[in-house]
């Protein structure tokens, strides 16, 4: 499992942030962005297009990507899934939408928990 | 095919002692596994997600189709480990999957509600209203994934053979517990109820 030290990637992203502290609290082995996706090329074979999914889990062999409520931002990203799929079938991904993750990290003291943990492997 | 399955609370201590009896037992312990791969046949690994976030977290609603093709493949590899012998399947209601099995034998952990809070509230160094949201809320993911697929009170106790509340009972008594019942009942002889 990840652990949430120095090591840790610099996450894009706020959300992505307490996604992978999810992660960590149910034991889900991830990597952040280990792979691109080609998906469009010109005709040199120069890539136009590519896709990083924001995490990996091996155990599940899943590609997650995060977004936010954003219409736009998800009809972006529902379209590079769809030609994801189109160029790797055998690819599993699934698009997260994101709701209120952070109220029921507060809830069940997740967001509490991972912030000592933090706070004790920085001293 | 010696199995035993183990249906435990959170908080009860019942990861702990499955843990302890497998090695005990040089016996493999499966948990995680069985949700992995059950996802993985069905080719719905966003399953796996469902079924491990019993906070409900994630927000994951997975289709009826995907879940139905969890659920099978669960009770094959359930049934397959049974088969193969020599393992410890801790929850996916193995003692449902595996009821009237001979050489099978079905264990519940419990304890009461609030020393459960208190154990989790320790362990995780979080407050004791965050980690009561976390017990109940696990409480039930777990008692209506039991209820809705196998249509069985996930509390019944004729559904186990041995109940062992962790309340004054330590894991290591516990383990010994299970084995001295799960030596008794491999001695006597075994009736083919739903095998054949």
């Amino acid at each position: 499992m990840s652990e949430p030290d120095e090591t840790q990637p610099a996450f894009a992203h706020p959300s992505e942030k307490a996604f992978a502290r999810i992660l960590d609290y149910y034991g889900i082995e991830w990597q952040y962005e280990p792979d691109t996706f080609v998906l469009r090329q010109d005709s040199q074979g120069h890539t136009l297009e590519a896709f990083s999914p924001d995490f990996y889990l091996p155990q599940q062999d899943l590609y997650i990507e995060l977004t936010t409520l954003r219409p736009k931002l998800i009809r972006h990203k529902n379209r590079k899934i769809r030609r994801m799929k189109e160029l790797h079938p055998e690819i599993n991904i699934k698009l997260f939408k994101r709701r209120n993750i952070r109220d029921m990290m507060i809830k069940y003291g997740i967001d509490e928990e991972a912030r000592k943990i933090m706070d004790r492997e920085a001293q | 095919m010696p199995a035993i399955t183990l249906s435990r609370k959170l908080g009860s201590l019942g990861t702990e002692i499955a843990r302890s009896l497998a090695d005990s037992l040089g016996y493999r312990m499966m948990w995680r596994e069985v949700i992995n791969e059950a996802a993985s046949r069905a080719c719905a690994p966003e399953v796996a997600l469902a079924v491990i976030d019993d906070l409900g977290l994630l927000g994951l609603r997975p289709s009826s189709k995907a879940q139905r093709a969890f659920l099978e493949s669960v009770q094959q590899i359930v049934e397959q480990l049974a088969a193969e012998g020599n393992v410890v399947v801790v929850g996916r209601a193995g003692q449902i999957i595996l009821r009237g099995y001979p050489g099978v034998l079905h264990v519940r952990i419990t304890a009461p509600l609030a020393l459960r809070v208190e154990r989790i509230a320790a362990r995780h160094s979080i407050s004791a209203a965050a980690a009561k949201a976390r017990v109940e809320s696990s409480d039930q993911s777990r008692s209506t994934y039991v209820r809705r697929h196998y249509h069985v009170d996930w509390d019944d106790p004729k559904s186990y053979d041995l109940v062992i509340n962790t309340e004054i009972i330590p894991v290591p008594v516990a383990r010994d517990l299970i084995t001295l019942t799960w030596e008794q009942r491999m001695q006597t002889p075994m009736t083919s109820s739903s095998l054949s």
